[in-house]
């Protein structure tokens, strides 16, 4: 017994300190931002417990269900785009046998930028007065835009935006399940005669599947607590078209200094974001072959 | 207030009794952390920081953010108590109320009375300034500069266009409506139309047109008749004579458009004249003059930036100790040859800066604006009330509304009023 319990306890004594200040470091700001999120605790008034009031002021609040919509919607399309785009980029990469090299150092490039590089420069080439964006349109006849100053453009605009910085990310992952996927099942679907589609579509996507769902579980973390891209761009604007939940609570504990207020917006988003990683770990062990 | 400003001037002149022992080598070896932000004043000043660190021997650690990233820094630190800040800087029309509520702003009055150099002249500041940082008996911070909206206006595009500089709100319209006409590929009219910026100017609009934002009984105005005008004109300025995109725009957009001369006319802080005559290009066509009057008279805004010593700081002498240092006359007759206007009257009639002014005749104009801001202008930007960030947010949202066409004029202001009035109630 002791011969075996003396290095595990050792082992145990050495990985002790780690454990805890890791748990530390995660448990301290969520626990002190759920007790916050119970406080009536704006900057300048006295902090007194205010109970579920501010969960029960987020109900009827109209600008928190903005930004559930506005978060969801550009959840939806963004990821949409991203696993859509990424998974037809790396079926072509798949099959090039040229410069494949090239083309995978390529498309690490824009998810190794910065997102607020990413913001300006989207900024510059969208600007509906002087940007390259409008100049391309009026070249092919269309109308111009005005791309993120439109309420009605703004969110597929930034998901056009992320989808540009990060569906290389998502091409690499499928790309890595696609070269992982064993030869002897597209022989025996080339025997039974199978088409190129009929084989993508019965083959390949099935068992792709963990795969996407894993760039989807990676991506889903980001694109929930959607932040940089928005406020460099746009600060939740044009008239909260683009405010999602974390820039709604962002903006209400660091410019309004309603404390209390955005630490309940900022657990119901975390919330939200745990039940979607949760959701989706499911979905992933429902797809391991 | 008065009476306190009155008493805190003389007080500080009778403490020119201590000057003779004041010692600037008295913290020698201190090290101070400044929060600043990134503003042509800070930009300015702290080329000069190791000139300070010779007089006094104390060392200044700096911390640059931008505006509203510095803010974030300082509620971090000031919310735990920490005293790892010792100076910041402070727009006291916008937070100072709600700062000086939450206790992060030290009292100067006891340094300014009793521990300053003898050249050291506090009555020499803007009384107006003094008065934006003085709560109660709490002094917060000391001016730094002096600031507001002016219309830059492109001579040689009024000229081509046969218009003269408008002399009423009413003419503002019809100059740029000719212009427009006269020449399709210039923006008439540029402003703020970012919606946490835009009460700035847009406040110069409601006050000019006899509106104010609150009634004497506490109830938000928006919706009276200069309210709903004022609404009207700025919103159709920027939507059918402002650049496609105004809705995002905040100072930097405006003065780069103005600056590469697709703008013939843009409201914006006279901070800005330094980054628009950047190159040179705007040098010699640019005018520069007060919003024009409207039916409520004119009632420019100004304002400052003011440095104050965090409550928490534990050198909060040595800090003092910059603050003069930066803030003395000698170094804002400085920092004015770089075109930061001085909160000072001392420095505004110092020969040097009078030749200054006078070399370029847009700069006699840009003086001439922001001396006569000083005189009859208003500090009020937004709500007067500890909430006025928030304030700001309300009546940037009406503005939008029109400006995006997504309400009419009644039901934007009325659901900004219902509003602002519970923000006020909770005043």
């Amino acid at each position: 017994m002791s011969t075996t319990a003396g290095p595990s306890g050792s082992l145990t004594a050495l990985a002790l300190p780690a454990v805890v200040f890791t748990l530390l470091m995660i448990a301290f700001p969520f626990a002190y931002t759920l007790w916050l999120s119970f406080q009536s605790y704006t900057l300048g008034s006295s902090e007194h417990f205010a109970g579920a009031g501010n969960y029960l002021q987020l109900l009827n609040d109209p600008l928190f269900w903005n930004g559930i919509r506005i978060t969801l919607v550009l959840y939806v399309l963004s990821l949409g785009l991203q696993l859509g785009l990424g998974t037809y980029i790396a079926v072509l990469l798949h099959g090039s046998k040229r410069f494949a090299d090239v083309l995978r150092s390529l498309l690490i490039s824009p998810f190794v930028l910065p997102p607020v590089v990413v913001g300006m420069m989207w900024l510059v080439i969208l600007d509906p007065a002087i940007g390259a964006a409008n100049w391309i349109l009026q070249i092919a006849g269309l109308p111009r835009s005005d791309w993120l100053a439109s309420p009605r453009w703004v969110i597929p605009t930034v998901a056009l935006i992320d989808s540009w910085q990060w569906t290389p990310f998502v091409a690499l992952i499928v790309l890595g399940g696609l070269q992982s996927l064993p030869p002897s099942v597209y022989e025996a679907a080339q025997i039974d005669g199978a088409s190129r589609t009929g084989t993508f579509w019965r083959v390949t996507f099935p068992l792709l599947l963990p795969s996407i769902v894993t760039a989807a579980v990676l991506r889903s973390v980001d694109l929930l607590r959607f932040f940089d891209i928005i406020y460099i761009t746009t600060q939740g604007g044009p008239n909260d078209a683009s405010n999602t939940l974390n820039i709604y609570g962002f903006r209400q504990g660091f410019e309004f200094f309603n404390i209390g207020y955005a630490s309940a917006i900022m657990i119901t988003l975390s919330t939200i974001v745990l039940g979607a990683v949760l959701a989706m770990s499911y979905a992933r062990r429902r797809a391991q072959w | 207030m008065k009476l306190w400003l009155t008493a805190l001037a003389l007080a500080a002149a009778l403490g020119s009794a201590h000057a003779q022992d004041f010692n600037w080598r008295k913290d020698a070896g201190t090290t101070i952390t400044f929060l600043s932000s990134n503003h042509p004043w800070a930009n300015s000043v702290l080329k000069y920081k190791d000139e300070f660190t010779k007089l006094t021997g104390i060392t200044v650690k700096v911390d640059t953010y931008q505006e509203q990233q510095m803010r974030q820094r300082l509620m971090t630190v000031m919310n735990a108590n920490s005293d790892e800040v010792d100076l910041f800087m402070s727009l006291p029309s916008r937070e100072g109320a709600q700062f000086a509520k939450a206790g992060w702003y030290a009292n100067l009055e006891p340094f300014i009375t009793k521990d300053v150099s003898k050249d050291y002249d506090f009555g020499d500041f803007s009384k107006g300034l003094v008065a934006a940082e003085t709560h109660g008996s709490l002094v917060s911070g000391i001016p730094l500069n002096i600031e507001g909206p002016v219309l830059y206006y492109r001579k040689d595009i009024f000229k081509k266009c046969g218009v003269t500089p408008p002399k009423s709100l009413d003419d503002l319209l019809s100059v740029a409506k000719k212009i427009k006409a006269c020449d399709p590929s210039i923006t008439p009219f540029v402003s703020r139309g970012l919606k946490g910026a835009l009460p700035y100017t847009f406040s110069v609009f409601l006050h000019n047109m006899g509106g104010s934002y609150m009634t004497a009984q506490r109830k938000s105005d928006l919706c009276s008749a200069a309210g709903k005008a004022a609404l009207t004109l700025y919103a159709t300025l920027l939507r059918d004579y402002g650049p496609p995109g105004v809705v995002n725009y905040n100072f930097y957009q405006i003065s780069s458009l103005y600056r590469d001369g697709k703008a013939a006319m843009a409201f914006e802080s006279s901070n800005e004249l330094k980054s628009v005559m950047e190159g040179g290009a705007r040098l010699n066509d640019t005018g520069v003059m007060l919003l024009p009057p409207g039916p409520g008279g004119s009632h420019p805004t100004v304002i400052g930036w003011g440095i104050s010593v965090s409550a928490h700081s534990k050198h909060k002498e040595a800090a003092w100790y910059f603050v003069q240092w930066a803030t003395s006359p000698a170094m804002q007759a400085r920092l004015a040859l770089m075109g930061i206007a001085p909160p000072r009257a001392s420095v505004a009639n110092d020969p040097s800066y009078r030749k200054w002014i006078d070399a370029e005749p847009v700069r006699r104009e840009w003086i001439d604006a922001i001396d006569q801001a000083n005189a009859t202008g208003t500090s009020e930007v937004g709500y007067p009330i500890v909430a006025n960030i928030a304030s700001r947010d309300y009546i940037g949202q009406a503005v939008d509304d029109l400006l995006l066409g997504q309400k009419p004029v009644q039901q934007a202001c009325a659901e900004a009023d219902r509003e602002l009035d519970a923000l006020i109630a909770k005043d």
